[in-house]
């Protein structure tokens, strides 16, 4: 027997993560990555789909909504730390389990990288001259160092908040999160009040009608779902939430409304106001625009708004920085990488290996990003994202399914509705139709980014294989299966998880169901 | 931006109230209320202690209902069937006829078989609108704690609910024997029903 096979157990149970985040705290380690997402997106997407951005908007919501119940039903059923990464081993095993893991790994360091330099981007809203300040070198032309340092210096930050402790970080997300969630409703209820004219939304609509391009639609509708990420952070979290199965049902499926609020609000808002036109070449600030034209309040909304989305964004690169360090701790739990990085602060009680040096690939992203020119460094962020998002959804997707038939005993606090029930042997199995179409939905998404994302399409197959061929190499030399799988106590786990999130009806009536089917196969044995 | 584009954005810039922006931000502010309302009403925390007894009877698959086909015996018919609904447990309902000793068990007794069927009828009527898995069995036995104890081996019953007539209660066989045999010699939990004197019938 091997070493990690000696002791499959490890990876939940005896993780040591302090479970201190709240109801609220959930909600926003979610929110901090999709509201974000909004501040960027409304602009592109209005930009490519133009007056049918609404449709847009909630085309990719339906998607969305798909990719969050999934989210949420695992989430409830496996509160622990990993997300999209451990419901794929739970369901398909060691390897895809690492693909998954390797995919969003990528999404939360681009994560980390992306909205540092956008946050950073806000804030020179007050000090125009920082960002144009160019420094050339070698091949490296127009490298605009400022931005670049403060977009470091803000990931270095987050860091040590990160490794000080859950509790400090939760806490500026909770605040700021507050604070972006009452300014953005103050600016769609004013504006749909004082603004807001419907004969021009319909205008663009049927202006959009007369001259439909599908390929637009498809670009923005494939912008408008990068904001997948904020429902992967609340489970990322869920092993340092408080009642875990209890609260993430809550939090996941309010942000899912939350965000569908803001998205079709924000772009029905945008078109009920200005022209599409008016978005062209102001893919940065959009909300800041927008806030800009609304009557009474426009005369304090672009610096307003430049605060609003320099801090939204910089929770968005904190929530990026806590769900890498989680992830990566939990794929050292499960034997995808070192065990190195399964150490735990001794004092904070916080994986600070894994906080520091997968930041550090942010920082290091951040930096080859501006290398490429100023103008680049967003865009070329912007287009590894989707690319891991999806293939990590996907792979949850089929999770899902196939964890339905292979482990119906795990107590579901929420079930992906719309299941077909099927009578197996005595058992009695929900197969969810939902989970299906949106591994379609998502399939689509993954090939429309390869055959459209230029950078993406190369970038992001480039860290799967550079990770796969670190994962072989470790495996080999712990003489663990590169392909297969190691024997895992789950039902072990999953009473250890479940007892230590407090969870205890949900244990019981696991218990139960383990009872029920060890005395029916004894029965069948006689 | 083009010189259209600023024209138009200056136009658009102007306070304008409508109706329809007016019900969308009312419906928008409710929504996000109600939203917010019901994410922070969490259920409260259920303890330990209190999980493990609420779910001890989950396990609970199969209960045995002895009937004699009397009211107070089709009652405890209904309370196994409320008791097996969460965990959707099956319910074996078994009437037992004693035979005497001066017969063999095989004996033909065509009245008490009769007697069986109507009362194991009601009782799986009673079980129907529950909608839960039944079957019914007429057991033979010497005395009807015996009987029930056979049944409930065979069929590895987790449960056994029975009805008690009160002392007293006349036209029916008493259960004080019957009572003491499940309480001294069952291998499975037992619940027994006795309905007070003046409601028996």
């Amino acid at each position: 027997m091997t070493e990690a096979s000696a002791a499959p157990g490890r990876g939940v149970a005896e993780s040591g993560l302090r479970r201190d985040v709240t109801v609220w705290g959930s909600y926003m380690w979610g929110y901090a990555d999709v509201g974000a997402d909004i501040y960027a997106a409304l602009g592109l997407v209005i930009a490519s789909a133009q007056g049918g951005a609404v449709a847009a908007f909630a085309f990719a919501g339906l998607v969305y909504i798909m990719i969050g119940l999934a989210y949420t039903e695992l989430a409830a059923t496996y509160p622990v730390a990993g997300g999209g990464q451990y419901f794929a081993l739970r369901g398909l095993g060691d390897f895809w389990g690492f693909v998954a893991g390797s995919a969003l790994l990528l999404d939360y360091t681009i994560d980390i990288a992306l909205f540092a330099v956008a946050s950073s981007g806000y804030i020179n809203f007050f000090f125009p001259a920082a960002s144009k300040i160019t420094v050339s070198f070698g091949p490296f032309h127009e490298v605009a160092i400022v931005w670049c340092l403060e977009a470091v210096v803000l990931v270095i930050l987050l860091i040590l908040l990160n490794v000080k402790g859950m509790r400090e970080s939760s806490l500026l997300n909770e605040v700021l999160g507050a604070i972006d969630i009452v300014s953005e409703s103050t600016i769609i209820i004013i504006g749909f009040i004082f603004a807001w004219r419907p004969e021009l939304l319909s205008f663009q609509w049927h202006q959009q009608l007369a001259h439909w391009n599908w390929r637009q639609f498809a670009y923005g509708a494939s912008l408008a779902i990068i904001s997948f990420v904020g429902l992967e952070s609340i489970s990322q979290a869920a092993q340092e939430t408080r009642r875990p199965a209890t609260i993430v049902p809550r939090t996941s499926i309010s942000l899912i409304l939350t965000v569908f609020f803001f998205a079709t609000a924000f772009s029905s808002l945008s078109l009920g106001i200005l022209p599409w036109q008016a978005f062209v070449g102001r893919e940065g600030d959009p909300v800041a625009m927008l806030a800009h034209s609304i009557p009474y309040i426009g005369m304090v909304a672009g610096p307003f708004a430049a605060v609003l989305g320099a801090t939204i964004l910089l929770i968005s690169a904190n929530s990026g920085v806590m769900s890498a360090s989680r992830l990566t701790f939990s794929m050292s739990r499960f034997h995808f990488i070192s065990e190195w990085f399964d150490v735990v602060h001794p004092k904070y009680r916080t994986p600070a290996r894994t906080i520091m040096i997968f930041s550090g690939i942010g920082i290091l992203q951040i930096i080859l990003a501006f290398l490429a020119g100023r103008d680049r460094a967003l865009e070329i962020l912007g287009n590894m994202y989707a690319f891991g998002a999806s293939t990590g959804y996907l792979l949850v997707f089929i999770a899902l399914i196939k964890l339905r038939f292979t482990d119906p005993f795990s107590p579901r606090p929420y079930k992906v509705p719309l299941n077909i029930q099927i009578h197996r042997k005595g058992m009695t199995y929900e197969f969810p139709v939902l989970a299906v179409i949106g591994t379609l939905g998502v399939s689509m998404i993954l090939l429309m980014v390869v055959l459209t994302h230029e950078i993406g399409r190369i970038a992001g197959p480039s860290w799967i294989i550079a990770c796969f061929i670190y994962y072989a190499i470790y495996r080999r030399k712990k003489k663990l299966p590169v392909f297969g799988a190691l024997p895992h106590d789950w039902e072990g786990q999953q009473q250890q998880v479940l007892e230590d999130a407090e969870e205890f009806d949900l244990l019981e009536r696991y218990r139960a169901a383990l009872a029920t089917r060890d005395r029916a196969r004894i029965d069948a044995e006689q | 931006m083009s010189p259209a584009v600023t024209m138009m954005l200056m136009a658009y810039v102007q306070p304008h109230t409508s109706t329809l922006g007016v019900i969308v931000a009312a419906c928008f502010a409710s929504a996000m209320i109600t939203v917010m309302y019901w994410m922070f009403h969490v259920p409260h925390p259920v303890s330990a202690d209190v999980a493990r007894v609420r779910r001890s009877l989950d396990v609970t698959r199969l209960i045995l209902v002895p009937t004699t086909g009397a009211p107070y015996s089709q009652r405890g018919v209904e309370l196994a069937c409320r008791l097996a609904e969460e965990q959707n447990a099956s319910i074996v309902l078994v009437f037992v006829i004693e035979v005497p000793r001066t017969l063999p068990l095989g004996a033909p007794l065509e009245n008490a078989e009769e007697e069986a069927r109507r009362a194991l009828e009601v009782g799986r009527q009673v079980v129907a609108l529950h909608g839960l898995p039944v079957r019914s069995i007429i057991q033979r036995a010497r005395t009807a704690g015996d009987g029930i104890i056979a049944a409930a081996a065979d069929h590895r019953a987790d449960l056994i609910v029975t009805g008690l007539a009160s002392r007293g209660d006349h036209g029916h066989p008493g259960w004080g024997h019957t009572a003491d045999t499940l309480l001294h010699r069952a291998s499975c939990e037992v619940i027994f029903d006795r309905v007070p004197p003046d409601t028996a019938s």
